[in-house]
């Protein structure tokens, strides 16, 4: 569920169907797990085209939606809300290393 | 390597969990082939244990009654290794979530389950859930029966049950058989508590509709005394009623506790007993054989009591400070003189309460074959317990586990934080839970502190559906969003002692995440002005009322 | 056995019902009805489960009873517990699902009217049989 963050910027996102990590939609209609290789909607009806071809090679994919971006100076794309920003790069602790017998 | 002092698969247990796999391979294989659609998939999957969350598929391992064989834990570590990142996730449910399975993985990981007699069937699903009971069973001293034999008799029953695989939302079942409730059996759809009669019987309290959520509620008895023998058939009418009238327009009402709310605990209870009525002396009443096979599976380890003044002990207890206070929160007293029941902590200083790496995993394993008879418990505390260990074995068990890090001295105490995954996993979170656990239980590590302060039980939720039980924390912590910002709502006065279970108020206007730390510091420094000797803190905020608390975290203004 | 639902059903008196409906109070309405259609709105919805068992273990309905409305391969094996004996199914390869569905489990642990035996039965059977 894609929070009420308003923004015209979205790319289309989708958890892949066989491991289920998160993965985006480039400009030739592949899912890639790289965000800098979103294709980007700049405006409300490119990002209508750009679910709909999404929806269209959902093949691999669960459930593909929108997220809206936002894009710094030098054309790095962040995702608005928290929850697409932790989807987008992972945990914000460090988990506990599948070696460790101690934490610290 | 020890007997196993709980039930045992035979080998129709062992073939209907092995034909489980191969349904859910072939499943699998048809949702990769493009067969299903996700829509039908997603509750296969789920009665598979395996949800999608945020960055990946996530199974849900059932750990019946929450005991584990030392040779299940190793399993366990075994298949984190093997098909996720090494750690696990123990719940407030007694399940073990591995958080990065993946879907083509899925099936073989169910498959090293089925090897060691378990499985994530109905881990998920709007079907009856893993059946939990209290983690010191078989070895607590209060306890009138070991209610885990009513358990594994559920866990049969409702495995695969085909009436009631596709009810209207989740069922969780919980059994105590002790009057000092551990296992919350008042906030689950059906709570059983064993007790004795007049008569010197042994039967059921049947307590339905509570439950946590987005509509908290307290379980009502609907049966004072069931027989024993009549508990599936019981069950099964609760179940058959539910089935038919629970509601299905409106996701946040499916729950039972809607239903007994709406319609009423006498109405549900007249529908359940003519229900009943038509089912009692059926093919359901069981045979005080099948009762008595499997109770003998259960019968406990044998121990013959031991010295309980033990001169290494005590002398460890003057030179290691951390080790007496350890013996006072992690060590609960046994049923046989010379043992005690030891709770390894999985709540160190800042750490994500409940994970476990798999190397700790096979540490805890090591530590109960060489003093815990081979068993461990899974507490609905996120803490693993190691239940039959003698007195005498107690400095090295603590410094076994403190080489795993599981000896932190705060079991009940203000970090032994009950926190669900939150938004850094779950798709459904508002908030994160993990990283202010960790903040909270930096700020409180020492432990002559948390002595101090004694028994304080802090529960974070990520979302409205209390996965971290904070409606029942003496603090509980829910993460709200707003605007998309991380808020959390704070409550207090909620408690699950039996007799007692209370659902917190919430203390005012939810606080931004970097000032949580800061209110409950000013919540125990209101407790500690206050109270009055041999007050826990939920006692004195019951004595004295909010409002002291309020002033305290949001200033006068 | 794959019937399509709109199949006319010329083999006697039959019965369409909601699956809120309360079938413990059919009483007259079931005399020498032949088939019973019971519908699965979404295949979520589990109310024609109970229905099903109770129209065969309670009202002693012995004529076809029919499952209809979504109707899939992975809830024949429950649908064929709980008394179904016919499906109106259009999924592919449901036929075939059907034909392994009966076996896919060889145990099962709850009794209903279906006549199998249940896990408990059979462990006690093997329990007298050893001890006589
Ligand atoms: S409480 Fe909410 S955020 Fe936490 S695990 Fe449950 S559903 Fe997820």
């Amino acid at each position: 569920m894609a929070k009420n963050l308003s923004g015209d910027m979205q790319v289309a996102s989708a958890n892949r169907l066989s491991d289920g990590a998160v993965v985006f939609l480039d400009d030739f209609g592949q899912w890639t797990r790289r965000l800098d290789r979103a294709a980007l909607a700049r405006d409300k009806r490119t990002a209508e085209i750009l679910l709909a071809r999404a929806r269209a090679e959902a093949a691999s994919v669960v459930d593909p939606f929108l997220v809206a971006v936002t894009e710094s100076g030098d054309g790095v794309l962040e995702p608005l809300s928290l929850r697409e920003k932790i989807r987008a790069s992972g945990l914000t602790f460090a988990a506990i290393a599948a070696e460790a017998v101690r934490y610290a | 390597m020890p007997d196993t002092h709980f039930y045992r698969y035979d080998d129709y247990d062992r073939a209907l969990v092995g034909e489980r796999v191969a349904q859910f391979r072939d499943q699998v294989r048809r949702r990769l082939a493009g067969e299903l659609t996700e829509e039908q998939f997603k509750p296969l999957r789920l009665t598979n244990g395996l949800y999608l969350q945020l960055h990946a598929y996530m199974l849900r391992i059932a750990i019946p009654y929450g005991t584990l064989s030392s040779r299940q834990l190793r399993q366990l570590a075994a298949i984190a290794r093997k098909y996720d990142r090494g750690y696990g996730h123990f719940t407030t449910r007694q399940n073990l979530q591995l958080h990065w399975i993946r879907l083509e993985d899925a099936p073989d990981a169910i498959a090293m389950l089925a090897e060691v007699d378990m499985h994530s069937i109905q881990t998920s699903g709007n079907c009856v859930r893993n059946t939990t009971a209290d983690h010191f069973a078989g070895a607590a001293i209060d306890e009138i029966e070991d209610p885990r034999v009513w358990c594994e008799i559920v866990r049969q029953w409702s495995t695969l049950h085909p009436e009631f695989s596709f009810l209207p939302r989740k069922f969780k079942i919980a059994i105590t058989g002790s009057p000092n409730d551990r296992a919350a059996v008042r906030v689950h759809d059906i709570g059983l508590r064993l007790w004795k009669n007049a008569c010197d019987e042994v039967g059921f309290e049947v307590i339905v509709g509570g439950g946590l959520g987005r509509t908290p509620m307290i379980g009502k008895t609907i049966r004072e005394f069931l027989p024993k023998d009549e508990l599936l058939a019981y069950l099964e009418a609760t179940l058959r009623v539910y089935n038919r009238y629970g509601r299905r327009d409106n996701l946040f009402k499916a729950r039972i506790k809607i239903l007994v709310h709406e319609i009423g605990a006498e109405r549900m209870r007249e529908e359940v007993e003519a229900e009943y009525a038509a089912m009692r002396d059926s093919a359901l009443k069981l045979s005080p054989e099948t009762v008595e096979a499997i109770a003998r599976q259960f019968a406990p380890p044998v121990l013959r009591p031991r010295r309980t003044r033990v001169p290494e002990v005590e002398a460890m207890k003057l030179e290691n400070r951390a080790f007496a206070l350890w013996l006072k929160s992690n060590v609960a007293p046994h049923r046989v003189p010379g043992h005690a029941i030891v709770t390894a902590s999985l709540k160190p200083a800042g750490a994500p309460p409940g994970d476990a790496s798999s190397a700790q995993m096979e540490g805890v394993a090591d530590i109960a074959d060489a003093w815990s008879h081979g068993e461990i418990r899974v507490s609905h505390e996120q803490n693993l317990v190691l239940p039959h260990v003698a007195i005498e074995s107690l400095p090295e068990v603590y410094r076994a586990l403190e080489k795993l890090g599981f000896a932190e001295a705060n079991v009940g105490k203000i970090t032994d934080i009950i926190a669900c995954p939150g938004l850094d996993y779950c798709a459904l979170a508002n908030a994160r839970s993990i990283p202010v656990a960790q903040r909270i239980s930096n700020h409180f590590a020492e432990l002559a502190r948390q002595h101090d302060i004694g028994d304080l039980k802090i529960k974070i939720s990520g979302c409205i559906n209390a996965c971290g039980h904070h409606h029942v924390g003496h603090i509980g912590i829910l993460g709200v969003d707003k605007n998309g910002v991380e808020l959390y709502q704070l409550s207090l006065g909620g408690d699950v002692d039996f007799g007692k279970t209370a659902l917190g108020t919430i203390l005012g206007p939810a606080v931004e995440s970097d000032k949580v730390v800061e209110a409950v510091e000013a919540m125990v420094a209101t407790y500690l002005g206050a109270r009055r000797p041999g007050e826990r803190f939920v006692d004195t905020y019951r004595r004295i009322g909010a409002q002291p608390f309020k002033e305290r975290v949001y200033g006068n203004s | 056995m794959e019937i399509p639902s709109e199949q006319p059903i010329d083999q006697g008196p039959m019965l369409v019902l909601d699956n809120a409906e309360d079938v413990t109070r059919l009483g007259d309405r079931l005399a020498g009805v032949k088939l019973i259609v019971l519908n699965f709105p979404k295949f979520t919805d589990g109310r024609a489960y109970s229905q099903a068992r109770l129209l065969r273990e309670r009202m002693g309905y012995t004529g076809e009873l029919r499952a209809a409305g979504q109707v899939y391969i992975d809830q024949i094996p429950f649908m064929l517990r709980c008394g179904f004996d016919s499906f109106a199914s259009a999924q592919k390869g449901f036929a075939e699902a059907l034909a392994k569905a009966r076996t896919l489990f060889s145990v099962v642990y709850q009794p209903t009217g279906d006549g199998r035996t249940t896990v408990n039965q059979l462990r006690l059977q093997h329990r007298r049989s050893a001890a006589a």
